[in-house]
This record gives structure tokens, sequence and C-alpha cells, in this order.
């Protein structure tokens, strides 16, 4: 069943454009690929630890404005990860290190679904000093623990390769 | 110079490094916390040149200055991998032209970060009003710096001239 996937996504006309692109499409897409890391733990990884209680004096509200920022270089790792997983199959679908780096994003994502549903309104009132309650400093917690994960997963994937 | 690129890869701290000395793990964890390192780093500077150029215009400036030590904590990470990786392979870095322009990216960058948190950061008047065209363009040339860096680092793996000198 991986097997097929992994041999559809390698012959679809998206995985040749992309490995017949040669010499800079890959290490380009790479080099953005950690860009968009950056934007991601300098916005919602500095909300996650002004919600842990670090950076008082700014409130969530304020910092939150970055997020969209956060958003655009997730948004650009999704379509560079992509182009790595279709190009080059067999070395993600198979790697442990890379089904690590899906597990901690699921979670990831869940948690920011649970955020957004639950305590973000209430979070988005409280001023610049107050303390977070408890349940939003362990989501907090968790998007920085899974954003921490997803970046060593991610880069321990080329030492897996199957 | 080819000797001095000898006798550092034949030393325990390179061949540790590189794995050679039984433990496998220690590039990739090295490699790791270079990332980690570079996220935590870059993505700090890039929020402060964000609300620099007046994204977020609701955060006190000022009050950014609370995230420098998570800045500097991961700069202390990435000198200490990056001097590890460079034990580890001198020659693939050194003799590689991009090395230089990676290593002269994050020194422009920092110099500007350091004047940004001693200067910006610590300037109430910047707290609610706007910043002035300098300083903006300051912020625009050190995200370029910091991309660039990172550019010329993934480089780094394509572009070497030599591997090793043993």
């Amino acid at each position: 069943m991986l097997e097929t996937i992994s041999d559809w996504l390698q012959s679809t006309w998206l995985s040749h454009a992309f490995i017949s692109q040669g010499l800079w499409a890959w290490p380009m897409s790479e080099s953005l690929h950690f860009i968009g890391l950056c934007l991601l733990v300098g916005s919602v990884g500095l909300v996650d630890l002004r919600m842990l209680g670090m950076a008082k004096g700014i409130s969530v509200s304020a910092l939150h404005k970055l997020i969209p920022f956060g958003v655009a270089g997730y948004l650009l790792n999704v379509i560079t990860g992509s182009l790595f997983v279709v190009g080059d199959a067999d070395q993600y679908i198979f790697n442990d290190a890379f089904r690590f780096k899906m597990l901690f994003m699921f979670i990831a994502g869940i948690n920011v679904l649970f955020f957004y549903s639950t305590a973000f309104q209430q979070t988005k009132l409280l001023g610049p000093n107050d303390e977070m309650p408890l349940p939003v400093k362990i989501m907090a917690g968790v998007s920085l623990a899974c954003w921490i994960g997803i970046i060593c997963a991610g880069r321990l994937i080329t030492f897996y390769r199957p | 110079m080819e000797a001095l690129f000898i006798w550092i890869e034949n030393s325990p701290l390179s061949l540790w490094v590189r794995g050679e000395s039984g433990w496998h793990m220690a590039f990739p964890i090295i490699i790791v916390f270079h990332a980690l390192g570079m996220g935590f780093l870059v993505g700090v500077a890039l929020a402060i040149n964000g609300r620099v150029l007046g994204l977020a215009p609701g955060v006190p400036l000022t009050r950014l200055h609370a995230f420098i030590p998570v800045a500097v904590i991961a700069l202390i990470v990435n000198a200490i991998s990056g001097v590890l990786l460079l034990i580890g392979y001198p020659t693939k870095a050194l003799t590689n032209p991009v090395f230089y322009i990676k290593l002269l990216c994050i020194a422009l960058a920092l110099w500007n970060l350091r004047w940004f948190t001693k200067t910006v950061l610590t300037n109430t008047a910047y707290d609610s009003g706007n910043m002035p065209l300098s300083i903006k363009r300051l912020a625009v040339i050190s995200t370029g710096l910091w991309a660039s860096a990172i550019i010329a680092g993934r480089l780094l793996a394509y572009t070497y001239n030599h591997i090793m000198s043993i």
C-alpha cells in the first residue's frame, strides 16, 4: 500500500518536474523551508513563550499580529515540504524520522484547533501583564514542544534514509 | 593550511564529530542543535525587524527586549555547534567561498541585532510612535542578511570543493 503511494507520487508530472530542475530547485526549496521555520518560531514560538509567562508587558493580542507571518511560513513549508515528498517519496514515506515529524505536526494541529476553538477569545482580552490561565499555558507548552520536536525530527530525516 | 586541516581532521574531537570514534549520533545531534538555534535566533531577530517595520504595532518595542536572552542562548548554541561542525569538516567549510559569505552575513546581522538591542529596544520613544526611516531600512537589510545566511548555509552541502584533507 505505502509502496504503491510512493511509486505513484514519484511517477507524477510534479515529481519529474521538481527533480529534473536539477541543481537548484532542491537546495533552494530547502533554504525556503528553513526560512519558513524561522518565521514560525519567530511568531508562533514567541506567542507560546509569552503565554508561558515570558515577556510580560506585551499583550497576547498585540503579539498575535505576528501570527499571519507564521501562517505564511507554515504554507511555505507545506509547499516546499510536499515537493520533497513528491520528488523523492521513497526517502520520506519509509523514514522513521519523517513519521515522527508527521506525528508532531498532527498533535500541533489538534492543539492549535483546540486552542482557537476554546481559549483564544478570552486570552485575547487579557492585559499586557496578565498571567495566563493554566489550560492556556499547557496548550502553549504543547505547541512549543511540538514545534521543537518537528524541527528535531525534520533535521534528522536525512540520517534515517531507508 | 593543508597541514592544519590534516591535524584538525586527525584530532579525537574531529573523529568524534564525524562519528568515526564509535558513536554515530554526534553529528546528527549537533546538526539538530544548529537548526534549533537558527530557528530561535533568527525567529527573535525577524520578530524585532517585523515590529520595527510596523507589523504588530501594539507591541511596545522595548518589551521585545525580554526575548533577547532567547536569542543569546540560541547564538551560544549555534556558536558551539557551528565550531564543532567546523572541527569535524574543516577542509569542507574553509575551502568553500560560500562558507565565508555565510559568516559575513551572520556577522553583519548580529552586529545589527546588537545595535538594535542597545539603541532601539531601550528607547521608549519608539514604543508607540513610528520608526525613523533609517532604522526601518536597517530592519529590511537585517532580514535580507539572515535569509542570505540561511541560504548560504544550506548551499554548503552542495557547493563544497573538497570534503577532507586526510
